[in-house]
């Protein structure tokens, strides 16, 4: 009855989240300079035959009209077309305004079911790795503040934080894939493409992982019922495990949760460096080539992606800690 | 000093030292302590704060952390040397050795059920108790000690418990792996009087039932003696006595066990005369009617929200130079009474008057001016000073709140408060964090004086201090009444304090004024079935006028949220009777200025109780 409620309102919350980040989207691209049908059209394209194409696709009417006429498509599950990207997968046309091809564009909706789910299996890994990482540092330096597992726990995570993301997946690159020949580097064959990637990311996240796991070891096993638990005749890793643990969890899993919606949206960085055909890599193309269909398609899924994950990690912490409300 | 039971001990301490060890030295805590505990004998620890009480308890409960260290002497427990053999006390913790502490509210992980907790603390003493047996064990004691409904109770978390039943639990703790000796620490502290007078009926039973033998740990005499068999004196670190109850109390060996008994306030005094009420003027300088406060609280089981009523048809008259008593026990809207006293909120329902105006409807500029006639001073005396500020400037801050004098003339003003409660000078530039909690409740009386106010509301400001410096602030507040003429309002849950210090006084409960009338009175011919309850449970080593057994039926105060249609205290009252339960009497007069909420008083005009009290020539 209470996770029914819990998840009718913020599931009402996250679609009125989602409608004003689309409006804004929607606005800010059409107000910025860069007209998409010359990049379409390509260079050579007579000024006439723009607007003709322009008017033809609607370009022209005012935004409101225009991002109704979008929204009700994407209220029925269609995010429209690229402007750019042809189905067949073909390369892009720059100057084949006339290509008889073009009319048959790419549904932005493939194109992202296409690659979110390698964003994903990077996003998972890169957690897996992070948490690999940091767990077992960030719960040593709490159970000891002040002590010397503290500090090791401050300088892995100086470390870790001051290496650069494109310096080091060159530098792993380097190491593990020309040197060593251990793993794949570039672009996407299998899973094994994924782990160099999710490495670099992992090293990223993991000293903010660990900083937080630090502070809320160190602060619950100050706590009273920690302190006396001894007195009641609990082990040590009773004590730890499923009590010290069970509440560090929550600041945790808040952590984790911006963390994952980071990695789903923005890994722009390591996915151009790796040649990873994930959204990232996605979003730089739109962008780059004024693909409105297309960024917003993307900036809705990622949008109703983070929502969904904070909805999913209120419902952990609540059931985790029961004091909490949400 | 022995008794008459020739058991062999239980435990045995002998020539134990503690002390805290750091590479400067060692600074001794406590000093060649010894004594003997026997099977189901219960020992009570007296002293003042800082005598050693908690690390005595600590040491047996092998819980003393860093810098603490035993450097001398031995614990032996059935034998077992406790000290040196650490991997046995480690065993013992727990099990045979159990300890529950004076504070209840975090001693248990609120992230898993009461139930929960408790299964898997004797699981972790007795692992051969199978799970099931476990449940089955915490549900029949958390019967034993009163928990309603302990089945479904047994499955809800530690903030779904008030204070006193989590107490409850904490025992249950400890008395679930059958331990042979449960050491106390101050377990009643945190606790009001008429739910720490049920814990304590309570760990009799139970130590009769199951055989423990108790160290109850305690800082007040009358309920060290109420609970124990013999009490053992602790000063400075040193046993300086150990006799029965009665005999210390007849014949006190040691200087500080007779101060004690000499400082402790009495109820029932008739030698020491009660504060009168004086009548300057006719008209109440603070006039409190039918006011009411409400507030909402989100209900998370069953969705919306429900009305918390925390103050309902409050009623009293403060009259200039009085010191008029608001007690109550904890939840019976005390502090939400006190915030609207002092304009922090608006009553929902009736008036305020101070001084003929009402601080309920008035205008936020016009309290912020009336606020210079009123002052407040809290009850912690560490969360309500600021800590970075010296102690001249919190002393100027109201005057330059309130545009007074200019910087010269406040100094002055700071520098003269300062000496009149008996801070020495030399502190004006100091901060606070120096002060001791004496000092600084001195310091927030001098902040509250400052603005020469007529009225002070005194929220519980003597609780935190110990018996010794409570004396000394209420020997200060009278020599200030006399010298400005302050008007008191203490709010309080101290029984013996407010019958030393006021002429008049309001019992509360669940929110409403249940009593007012004078002291002599309420002490000597309460009016309400909750006052005599109150009375049959202060601590105090007189013969009480009021037997706790008549006085109090079991559990706790319905929750303000569903508070019952009649008489709120009629589920606890032993002389409730149909009409309580479906009609609230409300405040009615009974002669000689008293006013009680009981039907069973007579009405008024019918034959009023003779009056013994010299109150009425007032009247």
């Amino acid at each position: 009855m209470f996770i029914l409620r819990f998840l009718l309102r913020r599931l009402a919350q996250g679609a009125l989240i989602i409608f004003l980040v689309s409006a804004l989207i929607f606005t800010l691209l059409r107000v910025v300079p860069g007209d998409p049908v010359r990049l379409m059209a390509g260079g050579m394209a007579p000024e006439a035959l723009i607007e003709e194409i322009a008017t033809e696709m609607g370009l022209r009417d005012p935004i409101p009209v225009q991002f109704t006429r979008y929204m009700s498509g994407v209220v029925q599950g269609d995010l429209g077309q690229s402007f750019v990207r042809p189905a067949n997968g073909a390369a892009v046309g720059g100057a084949s305004f006339d290509d008889s091809t073009r009319s048959a564009r790419a549904e932005v909706w493939d194109l992202i079911a296409e690659t979110a789910p390698k964003t994903i299996q990077l996003a998972c890994l890169a957690m897996v790795f992070a948490l690999m990482i940091a767990i077992p540092i960030g719960v040593w330096g709490g159970l000891h503040p002040g002590g010397w597992p503290d500090r090791i726990a401050l300088y892995c995570s100086s470390v870790f934080v001051s290496l650069p993301n494109f310096w080091l997946g060159i530098i792993l690159a380097l190491l593990l894939s020309v040197k060593l020949k251990l793993l794949p580097a570039i672009g996407y064959g299998g899973f094994a493409w994924t782990i160099l990637p999710a490495l670099v990311l992992a090293i990223e996240i993991a000293p903010f992982i660990i900083r937080s796991l630090t502070v809320s070891v160190a602060q619950i096993m100050g706590q009273n019922f920690i302190d006396i638990a001894g007195v009641r005749g609990l082990s040590r890793n009773q004590i730890i495990f499923r009590h010290g643990a069970k509440n560090a969890a929550v600041p945790l899993l808040n952590l984790l949760g911006v963390q994952f919606s980071m990695l789903l949206g923005g890994v722009l960085v390591v996915e151009f460096i790796f040649d990873y055909p994930g959204l990232g890599l996605l979003t730089i193309n739109a962008v780059m080539q004024r693909d409105f269909p297309l960024i917003q398609g993307i900036a809705i899924v990622t949008a109703a992606a983070f929502v969904l994950i904070n909805i999913v990690v209120d419902l952990l912490s609540t059931l985790i800690d029961p004091r909490l409300e949400y | 000093m022995d008794g008459t039971n020739t058991a062999t001990p239980l435990l045995e301490v002998s020539g134990l030292s503690v002390g805290a060890v750091t590479p400067e030295g060692t600074t001794p805590i406590l000093e060649d302590v010894s004594f003997s505990l026997r099977p189901r004998e219960i020992l009570s620890v007296i002293g003042e704060s800082g005598a050693g009480k908690t690390v005595l308890a600590r040491t047996l409960a092998s819980w003393l952390s860093d810098p603490l260290k035993v450097t001398g002497g031995t614990i032996r427990f059935r034998g077992t040397d406790l000290v040196n053999d650490t991997a046995a006390a480690r065993k013992l913790a727990g099990r045979e050795i159990a300890y529950v502490g004076g504070n209840p509210a975090g001693a248990l992980d609120p992230t898993m059920t009461v139930g929960a907790q408790l299964v898997e603390k004797l699981r972790a003493v007795r692992p051969e108790v199978s799970g099931a047996a476990a449940k089955q064990k915490a549900i029949e004691l958390l019967d034993a000690v009163r928990i309603p409904s302990a089945a479904q109770r047994f499955h809800e978390y530690p903030f779904q418990y008030s204070g006193g039943m989590m107490q409850r639990v904490m025992i249950v703790d400890a008395l679930i792996s059958d331990p042979a000796l449960l050491i106390a620490d101050n377990i009643t502290q945190p606790l009001d009087v008429t739910v720490a007078a049920q814990i304590l009926k309570l760990m009799r039973d139970l130590t009769g039932r199951f055989d423990t033998a108790v160290l109850f740990i305690c800082s007040s005499l009358p309920v060290a003696c109420d609970a124990s068999d013999e009490v053992l004196v602790l000063n400075k670190g040193r046993v300086v006595e150990r006799q029965t109850p009665e005999a210390l109390v007849a014949s006190p060996q040691h200087a500080y066990t007779s101060q004690l008994i000499r400082e402790l306030p009495k109820l029932w005094d008739t030698a020491a005369a009660a504060p009168k009420e004086e009548r300057g003027e006719a008209r109440p300088i603070m006039s409190v009617r039918g006011v009411a406060k409400h507030y909402t609280a989100k209900n998370r089981a069953q969705g919306g929200t429900s009305v918390v009523q925390a103050v309902r048809n409050v009623e009293f008259d403060v009259f200039q130079g009085d010191n008029f008593g608001l007690v109550g026990e904890s939840g019976c809207g005390k502090s939400s009474l006190m915030r609207l006293l002092t304009g922090l909120e608006r009553p929902d329902a009736g008036t305020i008057l101070f001084e003929g105006e009402d601080i309920g409807s008035a205008r936020p500029a016009r309290i912020r001016e009336l606020r210079r006639k009123f002052q407040l001073v809290l009850q912690d005396p560490y969360g309500s000073l600021p800590p970075q500020k010296s102690i001249g400037a919190i002393l100027e801050e109201p005057l330059k709140i309130h545009r007074i004098g200019d910087r010269k003339e406040r100094r002055e003003r700071a520098r003269s408060v300062m000496s009149e409660v008996g801070l020495p000078e030399a502190l004006y530039e100091e901060l606070p964090n120096g002060l001791s909690a004496g000092q600084r409740q001195r310091l927030n009386v001098a902040r509250a004086m400052t603005l020469e106010p007529r009225l002070l509301i005194m929220d519980e400001t003597l609780s935190a201090l110990d018996q010794t410096e409570q004396h000394k602030m209420l020997d200060l507040f009278e020599r200030l009444q006399a010298q400005h003429g302050f008007t008191y309002i203490f709010i309080s849950h101290d029984l013996a304090m407010v019958r030393r210090v006021c002429s008049r006084i309001a019992v509360m409960y669940l929110g409403e004024t249940v009593e007012v009338a004078p002291n002599d009175r309420l002490f000597f011919d309460p009016g309400h079935p909750y006052s005599r309850a109150l009375l049959s449970a202060a601590p105090t080593l007189e013969e009480r006028r009021y037997d706790p057994k008549d006085c109090l039926l079991e559990g706790e105060p319905p929750s303000p949220i569903d508070l019952p249609p009649g008489c709120a205290f009629a589920s606890r009252c032993p002389q409730a009777f149909d009409r309580c339960r479906g009609e609230n009497p409300g405040l009615t007069a009974r002669g000689g200025r008293a006013l009680a909420a009981c039907f069973l008083n007579p009405r008024r005009g019918e034959d009023a109780p003779s009056m013994t009290t010299p109150e009425t020539t007032h009247a």
